[in-house]
């Protein structure tokens, strides 16, 4: 432990002496500056958004995890067994695993870490990961001292039993809150985390950066760099200046400047890129006002040229989408053609459906450059067919929460997959048990749709349960509960001394264990 | 000295009262809640429910005022809703920082715009005058936000004398320093300048002329003691604006202190962090202030509090 720690901080000297003064010279540190918020804590329990995930999958392994293409293989669990009925899986942990502490991994950690998660004590945001083991629910409400459903078999096997079949569990298993902590943890586990992941927490200086050392004795290979710096910059301009400085390697070209980093040749050469799961729409709430209407719906996906806006918006960086699943994933249909532009159409749908007049509509959206250039060609597009659009910006937790109790007609946003899956776009954002708080602020429920998505959800055939989920896209993409955008292809900026770097496809599929940074 | 800091310390307590009340009502009328920041983009209500009971959120206003009010007065300030961190503990991790980046600016802006303002009363209408007008009224013009961005375009990114932002070395200080002390130093030059222009006109300048005095010493020990009166209550009023500016030179130049804290708690709808900074920056704004009237007395001796 004392040895360790020396180690640790050692490391964290020669990793600050290296890196604080811009001399990028000899360096074996990699300084990410694609943060613009510090993590919220170190804790897997309360990580529900990127920053937090991201660090937490550094420094912490799930039984399964992630490649940076999105594919979910074993990661604690070596392997795993599916009983036949789907609800009882046997995972079988990898042996000799040790926690940065240098204490073994046991099965029992598994069990307590997600007994910890679904502890209200713990004010963890997001159970529902976890919410498909039986028990899980009954002891998230106290009504149970335990949770039934996950026990240890032996020392280093986990049963886990499940209300009813779920194929995407064990990509669930790969988010950071299921991540697996030691049993016995300190007050402040938040601040001083032990996991058994690839880096080992060095120092975190909060809203400055965490400096993670690599883990020595990682179980699938220690990382190649010395330690990994995550900066945390606010301002998205100043992260650029800092890469122009050469001071930082990798940056997160925002959306709205990505049109500008194409067009000069020195600057492209540096980008790389990867279709993420995320899918851009304008939620249109189907229980208000003229969108009630499924064909004033239909008639306002017409009314936008949205091969256009995703040119001159964002360079043409993206699928233009017909439907909610993602190109890249198990259930998207390449057959299916995108609302076709077309205002002249449009306009007699809306007549038919009697506002030949047009009518007077919210559209509300979060206070992001990108975001709201959107809305205004959405607003300039939607008036050409006499919808007459009131912009409402907000601090985009207040349009969040707007939109979850059914206030906004229309709310322009994205949707950023939490696991690979089409369940992961079909079921939060359309789902009738999702409406508000879930999800699914287009309040839209279509029983039918509901039906086929619950069937997908337990089914264990990979080629039934695919053409169940495109059946399910198809009906909704008829209904239009959403106008469709587009899928964004996440655009980053690397400098060219460092190799082996993947664009990760989902957040947590890059742990930079492959990644070197040559000299230059 | 002492019955007047007396009476000022007792003045304090309405006006921070005031601030905590305020303060907390505000916040229950502004829309947003924690918990949905809490939980994310997908939640299920049941969790929701769960945090809000966890965190007094669905008891009565009166009664969340009380629990918050009482840990006031026990000095706790609580924990974050977001982090689980104490609050005490971040400001006292930030705020030095912040202190540190006010501090330097202030006194970059004083050794800056007292200096111009001197030099530009001494020859009025002069190149120098003229000159410090101009810096002064551009420095007045542009907002700190797009300062900080220039500075770090020109000094980070063009000519790579300095790092474009984070917090260590000095030379991290520079910038930041400079961005947020520009609006002052155009104030103070300004100001100076009037004022010594006021007092070098006055009888007990020409007669510390008349008998002979080196000019050096009327300008410094004369004329601009007595014009520093002024100054002094426009430094002290304008630490609110440090703090304040120090919200956005902080976002722009990555700098680890309390005016970032304070818009993350506020985006996040983190209610003990924003009311526990509130409270705490309040207290600072009365310290200052009553260090600012002991600073006139000393400033100038016909100041005489009793």
């Amino acid at each position: 432990m004392s040895l360790s720690c020396s180690r640790l901080s050692f490391v964290a000297l020669l990793a600050l002496a290296a890196c604080r003064g811009g001399d990028a010279g000899h360096r074996r540190t990699l300084i990410d500056a694609r943060n613009r918020y510090d993590p919220k804590s170190l804790d897997p329990a309360l990580s529900t958004d990127v920053p937090t995930g991201r660090a937490v999958s550094y420094i912490f392994d799930g039984l399964t995890r992630f490649s940076p293409d999105a594919k979910v293989g074993p990661a604690l669990a070596s392997r795993w067994d599916v009983s036949s009925d789907g609800r009882t899986y046997l995972f079988h942990l990898r042996s000799g695993v040790r926690f940065h502490d240098g204490s073994l991994l046991h099965a029992s950690d598994v069990v307590h870490s997600f007994t910890r998660v679904l502890d209200p004590v713990n004010k963890s945001g997001r159970p529902w990961p976890l919410y498909p083991i039986a028990g899980a629910r009954d002891f998230a409400a106290g009504k149970a001292p335990a949770v039934a459903g996950v026990t240890a078999v032996d020392d280093s096997t986990v049963r886990i039993t499940l209300d009813t079949a779920l194929a995407i569990f064990p990509k669930l298993l790969a988010m950071p809150v299921a991540s697996v902590v030691p049993a016995k943890i300190s007050p402040d586990f938040g601040e001083h985390p032990v996991g058994t992941g690839a880096w080992m927490l060095a120092s975190w200086q909060h809203d400055d950066y965490v400096l993670l050392a690599r883990n020595p004795e990682y179980f699938d290979g220690a990382p190649k760099l010395d330690s990994l710096m995550i900066r945390i910059i606010p301002e998205p301009s100043t992260a650029v200046a800092e890469f122009e400085s050469s001071n930082v390697d990798l940056l997160y070209v925002p959306e709205a400047d990505a049109p500008r980093w194409a067009q000069t040749d020195e600057k492209k050469a540096l980008l790389t890129s990867a279709p993420a799961l995320r899918l851009w729409y304008v939620a249109l709430n189907t229980t208000r006002g003229p969108l009630k209407d499924v064909r004033v719906r239909q008639a306002l996906n017409q009314a936008l040229d949205v091969h256009t806006i995703l040119d001159k918006l964002l360079g043409g960086r993206g699928h233009v989408a017909a439907g909610v699943i993602p190109p890249t994933l198990e259930g998207a249909d390449p057959g299916r053609k995108p609302y076709a532009y077309d205002p002249a159409a449009a306009k007699k749908l809306l007549a038919a459906a009697g506002y030949a007049k047009g009518f007077d509509v919210d559209l509300w959206m979060p206070q992001d450059p990108a975001f709201v250039r959107l809305a205004e060609s959405i607003q300039s597009y939607l008036a050409a067919v006499g919808v007459r659009v009131k912009l409402i910006q907000r601090e985009s937790a207040a349009a969040r929460e707007a939109s979850r109790n059914g206030q906004t007609d229309m709310f322009v946003k994205d949707w950023y997959a939490d696991y690979p899956d089409a369940e992961n776009f079909l079921y939060p954002l359309l789902h009738g048990a999702n409406r508000g708080v879930g999800g699914n602020v287009s309040f839209y429920e279509n029983k039918e749709f509901d039906r086929i998505v619950s069937l997908a959800r337990t089914e264990q055939d990979s080629a039934k349960r695919t053409a169940l989920y495109r059946q399910a896209d198809s009906l909704s993409f008829a209904d239009a509960p959403m106008i469709y955008l587009f899928f964004y292809n996440e655009l980053y900026a690397v400098q060219p001394w460092v190799k082996g770097f993947v664009a990760p496809t989902i957040f947590n599929g890059q742990k930079f264990t492959d990644v070197t940074v040559t000299a230059h | 000295m002492g019955a007047l800091l007396a009476r000022r310390a007792l003045l304090a307590i309405p006006t921070l009262a005031g601030v905590v009340i305020v303060a907390f009502l505000l916040l229950y009328v502004a829309p947003g809640d924690p918990v949905m920041e809490m939980v994310g983009e997908r939640a299920d209500s049941a969790t929701i429910a769960r945090l809000r009971s966890e965190l007094h959120l669905d008891e009565s206003l009166p009664r969340q005022f009380a629990h918050y009010a009482g840990g006031v007065l026990r000095g706790d300030l609580g924990r974050s809703f977001i982090t689980g961190r104490p609050i005490a503990r971040d400001i006292a991790e930030r705020f030095p920082k912040t202190l540190l980046l006010a501090g330097t600016a202030m006194l970059l802006a004083v050794i800056v715009g007292v200096s111009i303002g001197v030099l530009s009363a001494r020859h009025p209408g002069g190149w120098i005058d003229r000159g410090g007008l101009a810096i002064a009224y551009l420095g007045v013009s542009f907002p700190v936000y797009w300062v900080g961005l220039l500075l770090i375009l020109l000094f980070a990114v063009m000519l790579r004398w300095l790092p474009p932002s984070g917090y260590g070395r000095p030379e991290f200080l520079i910038l930041p320093a400079l961005a947020l002390g520009s609006r002052s130093i155009a104030f103070l030059a300004r100001m100076t300048r009037s004022s010594m222009l006021e007092v070098l006109s006055s009888d007990f300048v020409r007669t510390a002329r008349a008998k002979g005095a080196r000019e050096k010493w009327v300008l410094v020990h004369h004329a601009l003691r007595n014009a520093l009166v002024p100054v002094i209550s426009v430094l002290g009023l304008d630490f609110g604006s440090y703090l304040t500016g120090s919200i956005l030179t902080e976002t722009v130049f990555s700098w680890p202190g309390i005016g970032r804290y304070v818009v993350n708690a506020i985006g996040r709808r983190d209610l003990p962090a924003i009311q526990g900074t509130v409270l705490f920056l309040s207290v600072v704004f009365v310290v200052v202030n009553v260090i600012t009237d002991l600073a006139y007395a000393a400033a100038d001796p016909r100041i005489a509090y009793d």
